[in-house]
């Protein structure tokens, strides 16, 4: 089920000094995660990635998740240390059109060497805040068997 | 159309049933194999939503036909309207977008071909350079002669061809002369490579021409000109390029090779069976032969390089009566047989989708099914995996009118 990105992920997502990796799973499972910093929001509210290299690995993995509905994993990283991780589906590449055409030119602007394979569109499909102590407390609350006894011992138990 | 009208003319599994039955064949190259497979129609609404600004558009009969569509996936359909009763797929207007509809049922989005801004610029000569040089999303299309002495001189033609029927009606109409000039297309060529990002290949292509001292320097001597003009556009001793022609001899090649950029050469074989051949293909049969047009491919190797050589089949061509295989299982294994043999041998085979289109001597037949497709898909592109043929030259942005090399994107 896609979901809308709430402001602070969509400013984590476009901060050029956020961290962003982008995983990607190949035909035998073998997961393949990169830092992709041209992950941003694009304006039909979905996650856009540029692929400058044709025949990556990444943009086969894609091609395979968006022809056999596949998923990928997007983990963000700010200077403060927020994590964010995305799954989504690639529901469509630009390999032509005004879209395309903008960011090529773009690209072109800042580095002479680039070219631009296409434009994929991630659908997000959930959101999971990866900070730690939130994930300490969904976890305590969910799994309350899940920690080990010592943490919950009295410091001050009498033998 | 009522279903049973259709069914008359197509009594087959439905596509949902052909697909199940291949889950490791991508649903949306299955579908653009079944839309070119059988046609589309455009409903009133698309026609009305056409817009020849913005949009890449034809215009047959006083109507603006989009020229072809574009999946999500990037891939390409490049794909003709038919009549009704042939069943085609419908793409209609709904909602603010273009969609394929089967049945009744919207079964994919579709987008319309971009039109590129160097289609209402003239060239110095006073032509539109649309009618010199056509697009395709990623690709640049120069046909360069109406001409065809297998068809025009010896009416010897190619039993599945219609070009030779429509691009002498479209050039009539636009008054084109039957042969481009070189000055025209390189001022073309210069044009288009303005609009950064927009093209990734050109392809160049004609019909056959046989004079010349040995037969076919004529047409040799015509696409060195040519492609040597078309090299001025370019800072690079080679650019990305598909020659598509005749199967010529060592020598032609060696000079197509050693006094152009061209980056590829192709030479379509059409049907890889020798009687099928003789019989659909005359001329080629003819002037060059079955044995010789395979001799030639593999030679083409040794100077082009692997990767770079490549040749087209009509797919399902092969089953066409009343001399064509009785069988789709026995059309198939014949046609990877061969098409291994020139694997073997760094000859990369791909193939079209036969639609039976008017103004060819088979407008009548029909078509294979869309299971006999996709595994003559699969199995040309398992070929390629087999033996390491890259077919980067022809692919789905460079070409986009060959499922089985959509198919390479995950090779």
């Amino acid at each position: 089920m896609t979901v809308t990105l709430s402001p602070d992920v969509i400013a984590l997502l476009n901060d050029p000094t956020t961290t962003k990796v982008l995983a990607t799973v190949d035909a035998a499972g073998v997961p393949h995660a990169v830092v992709k910093h041209s992950l941003h929001l694009g304006n039909d509210g979905n996650i856009h990635y540029l692929e400058l290299i044709e025949s990556s690995s990444t943009n086969r993995n894609l091609v395979r998740s968006l022809w056999f509905d596949g998923t990928v994993a997007i983990s963000l990283v700010g200077r403060d240390g927020r994590t964010v991780q995305i799954k989504g589906r690639p529901v469509k590449i630009h390999v032509t059109g005004p879209l395309f055409l903008e960011h090529y030119r773009q690209l072109r602007a800042s580095d002479e060497n680039a070219d631009l394979a296409g434009v994929w569109v991630i659908e997000p499909d959930s959101v999971i805040d990866q900070d730690l102590a939130t994930r300490r407390s969904a976890e305590a609350a969910r799994h309350p068997h899940f920690i080990h006894l010592d943490r919950l011992a009295r410091r001050d138990a009498v033998i | 159309m009522p279903t049973a009208l259709r069914q008359k003319f197509r009594d087959e599994a439905s596509f949902e049933d052909v697909v199940a039955q291949h889950p490791e064949f991508p649903r949306l190259v299955a579908l653009k194999i079944d839309v070119q497979r059988r046609g589309v129609h455009y409903s009133k609404r698309t026609l009305a939503a056409v817009d020849p600004a913005i949009h890449q558009i034809y215009t047959w009969e006083g109507i603006n036909y989009p020229h072809s569509l574009l999946l999500r996936d990037g891939g390409t359909i490049l794909v003709i309207p038919q009549p009704e009763e042939r069943d085609p797929y419908v793409v209609d207007f709904i909602d603010g977008k273009f969609v394929l509809v089967d049945d009744g049922q919207i079964v994919e989005a579709v987008e319309i071909w971009p039109r590129p801004q160097y289609y209402d610029k003239k060239t110095s000569s006073g032509r539109l350079m649309r009618d010199i040089v056509s697009a395709r999303p990623q690709r640049l299309d120069i046909f360069v002669t109406s001409f065809c002495h297998f068809f025009h001189v010896d009416d010897l033609g190619c039993k599945f061809c219609s070009l030779p029927y429509h691009h002498r009606q479209l050039r009539a109409e636009n008054h084109l002369p039957t042969r481009l000039q070189a000055t025209d297309v390189k001022e073309c060529i210069v044009e288009a490579l303005k609009e950064a990002g927009r093209f990734a290949n050109i392809h160049i292509t004609g019909g056959s021409v046989v004079k010349g001292e040995e037969v076919l320097d004529m047409e040799v001597d015509y696409y060195i000109a040519l492609l040597q003009s078309i090299g001025e556009a370019f800072n690079a001793p080679r650019f990305p390029s598909q020659l598509l022609g005749t199967a010529f001899n060592e020598r032609q090649l060696t000079r197509l090779r050693e006094q152009t950029g061209v980056g590829s050469f192709t030479a379509d074989i059409e049907v890889l069976n020798e009687s099928l051949f003789n019989w659909i293909c005359p001329g080629k049969a003819q002037w060059v032969g079955y044995q010789a047009w395979k001799d030639r491919l593999i030679r083409a190797v040794e100077i082009f390089g692997r990767g770079n050589v490549g040749t087209g089949i009509v797919g399902g061509v092969e089953t066409a009566s009343p001399h064509g295989f009785r069988t789709e299982y026995d059309a198939l294994r014949s046609t990877l047989d061969e098409a291994e043999y020139l694997a073997q041998h760094g000859v990369t085979t791909v193939h079209t989708v036969w639609a039976p289109q008017k103004g060819s001597q088979f407008y009548h037949q029909k078509a294979p099914s869309l299971d006999y497709f996709i595994r003559l898909a699969r199995g040309l592109q398992d070929l390629r995996e087999k033996y390491g043929l890259s077919v980067d030259f022809d692919d789905f942005r460079r070409c986009g009118n060959h499922p089985d090399t959509d198919l390479a994107r995950l090779q």
